[in-house]
């Protein structure tokens, strides 16, 4: 009997301490995180600035999946099965994303102990790591010699024509065709949605495709099917670099926000927290810059960065003060009406 | 071989699974997200479909564009197939491999082709512009999708027609030429109608297809081709409102089950149709 005792006692002590052991290497060794992004190019290189070092540092694997999209959040947040410990969010993607409830409070105890990160950067569920512009692009070589600078010079098709594109999505449209109207950039909020559709009525036949997403823009803008569009900075400094014939003008540019989020019900939003901290790295972010300049808000990124490069980058004092900041506070409480009202609106 | 009932349903059994839980059964889970709603069940989203101008035009445009392709693929499709059928059995095999060569290019890549052919700077504008003529908006244009559509559909049609004249005794046709029917009244009287269930058959799996397209008008329509799976597409994507979606989707079953039983209903009269055709 008591040979029995002790033999079971023997059991339970090693299964006592085998599962110890496998807890202690799950919390460290054999946790890989989900992160999710934009994909393609811009993979590569987070993998080699970010997750790798991340990796080595920690321990933490990160898998890296794409594309970026608010259906998959909600479907995975309303079924309870979260694939993602984090993943890329535009800013109005977050605020109806935080109003519906589908992310993770962040504790920025863990993501910015020093508290160096500027107030404008720490929404309490989304972290901003990115700035980005839409603004207009054009073909240099189309217009004898001038160039469209402004959206009212977008409107213009006496004195610029040609076929031009826009977004297939009311967001900053409604903007643009505000501003070409001579709306002041500060004047924007809240949109005057009557006046901005019928602006976008005088263009409406001059824009044979409207495009989904940003390879489409930089396709049509090279193969020379429009003259002009609407695009975002990123695609086009690559094109310049090949001296193809494009250029940007800022004046009346949105400036938007990308940020990252945790979803609810993550199965490791504290490692995902840890990561968030990597990717502001200031040395990293700065390498990265260079490979896609959307700089965001990274504290001592810009003091490592030469001044003729963070001339070209849209946070720029001189290109942000013709920019206006995109409202994403605004099309969240107001998207789906006037989605609808877009979608209509293109039909017919 | 005759088999016996049971040994039927064991062969049947792995179809009917496959078809039931990764068919059936997310259909009727599409179904009852159109009428369900937070609080149960909800004739709301039916109300939306057709209180919605903008889902009521685009039904509209979606069966016009269908039956347009249909119609343009069975005019091309139906003398090509006359024409197969003329041809020593050895001639028809090799023209059915060119007619079938397209299937092994993605749908994708044959519509980005398009682009190419039919751009701003492509080569029927490069065209146009050597004879000194403006160019031609016909990308993002209705015309294109039509174009892309054609090409895409009307092998099959012209495989249903052919299947359907080779089945034709001919010497029926010789037997009214023998009586003093001209060629044409040979044609008109005796071979066109024997025909009529394959552009029959070709013509609604041709239709049905068309319904359902999302990518060519995606790619190469403009503003005004939105069809109904473009407009699925907006609202599980855009608007995040997917029991609309899912109320599209079953008005799009609904009616293309509804074209469905017309074409049972004018077709029933017509003896052994479900011979003819694919049947054989």
């Amino acid at each position: 009997m008591a040979n029995l005792t002790r033999r079971s006692f023997n059991i339970g002590a090693a299964s006592a301490s085998l599962a110890a052991l496998s807890a202690g290497q799950a919390a460290a060794d054999d946790v890989t995180i989900v992160v999710n992004g934009s994909g393609g190019s811009l993979a590569e290189a987070i993998k080699r600035l970010f997750e790798d070092p991340f990796t080595t540092a920690t321990g933490v694997k990160v898998q890296a999946t794409a594309p970026v999209s608010l259906p998959k959040l909600k479907a995975m947040v309303e079924s309870g099965n979260v694939e993602w410990d984090l993943t890329e969010l535009n800013g109005d993607d977050v605020a109806l994303a935080a109003e519906a409830g589908w992310l993770e409070e962040i504790d920025y105890s863990i993501v910015d102990p020093e508290n160096k990160l500027p107030e404008i950067a720490k929404l309490p569920t989304a972290l901003c790591r990115a700035s980005y512009s839409t603004v207009l692009a054009y073909r240099t070589d189309r217009f004898g010699g001038t160039a469209p600078k402004t959206w009212a010079d977008f409107w213009d098709v006496n004195a610029f024509p040609g076929p031009r594109s826009l977004q297939n999505s009311p967001k900053a449209n409604l903007e643009f065709a505000l501003i070409a109207d001579g709306v002041p950039l500060d004047k924007l909020y809240p949109l005057d949605i009557d006046r901005a559709f019928a602006k976008l009525d005088e263009i409406k036949d001059h824009v044979p495709v409207w495009w989904e997403n940003g390879a489409q823009h930089v396709q049509l803008l090279v193969d020379g099917e429009v003259n002009m569009t609407s695009c975002w900075n990123g695609r086009i400094t690559p094109l310049k670099n090949e001296a193809k014939p494009v250029d940007i003008s800022w004046d009346g540019g949105a400036l938007m926000l990308s940020y990252l989020g945790i979803p609810k019900g993550a199965k490791h939003p504290k490692e995902a927290m840890l990561f968030m901290k990597f990717r502001i790295d200031p040395a990293a972010s700065a390498e990265f810059v260079k490979l896609v300049p959307y700089p965001g808000f990274v504290p001592g990124m810009m003091e490592l960065l030469e001044p003729e490069f963070v001339a070209t980058l849209p946070t720029a004092p001189e290109n942000a003060a013709v920019q206006f900041r995109f409202g994403a506070d605004w099309w969240a409480a107001n998207l789906a009406p006037v989605q609808d009202r877009w979608n209509e609106w293109l039909l017919v | 071989m005759n088999l016996t009932r049971p040994a039927i349903l064991l062969l049947l059994l792995p179809a009917l699974l496959l078809v039931g839980l990764v068919f059936l059964l997310p259909i009727a889970g599409v179904l009852s997200l159109s009428v369900h709603g937070e609080a149960g069940f909800t004739l709301e989203p039916l109300r939306e479909l057709f209180g919605s101008k903008v889902a009521l035009l685009v039904l509209e445009r979606t069966f016009t564009l269908a039956l347009s392709v249909t119609a343009i693929c069975l005019a091309l499709g139906y003398p090509a197939a006359l024409f197969m059928s003329g041809l020593s059995s050895r001639a028809r095999a090799w023209v059915t491999y060119l007619i079938l060569l397209p299937f092994w290019i993605s749908i994708l890549i044959r519509t980005y082709t398009w682009i190419v052919i039919l751009g701003r700077e492509g080569i029927v504008n490069r065209g146009l512009a050597a004879v000194g003529a403006e160019p031609l908006q016909i990308l993002y244009t209705d015309v294109a999708v039509r174009i892309g559509m054609v090409q895409i559909l009307l092998p099959i049609v012209i495989l249903a027609c052919l299947a359907s004249m080779l089945d034709i005794d001919r010497d029926l046709v010789k037997a009214a030429r023998v009586l003093g029917a001209s060629r044409w009244a040979a044609f008109r009287k005796v071979f066109l109608p024997l025909s009529l269930s394959g552009v029959a058959t070709g013509g609604i799996i041709c239709f049905i297809l068309c319904l359902g397209f999302y990518v060519t008008p995606a790619l190469l329509g403009g503003r005004r081709s939105t069809i109904i799976a473009n407009l699925i597409d907006i609202q599980v994507h855009r608007t995040l409102n997917w029991g609309f979606a899912a109320v599209l989707a079953s008005a799009l079953l609904v009616s293309t089950l509804a074209c469905l039983g017309i074409f049972r209903l004018l077709t029933r009269r017509r003896a052994g149709f479900a011979a003819a055709g694919f049947g054989k």
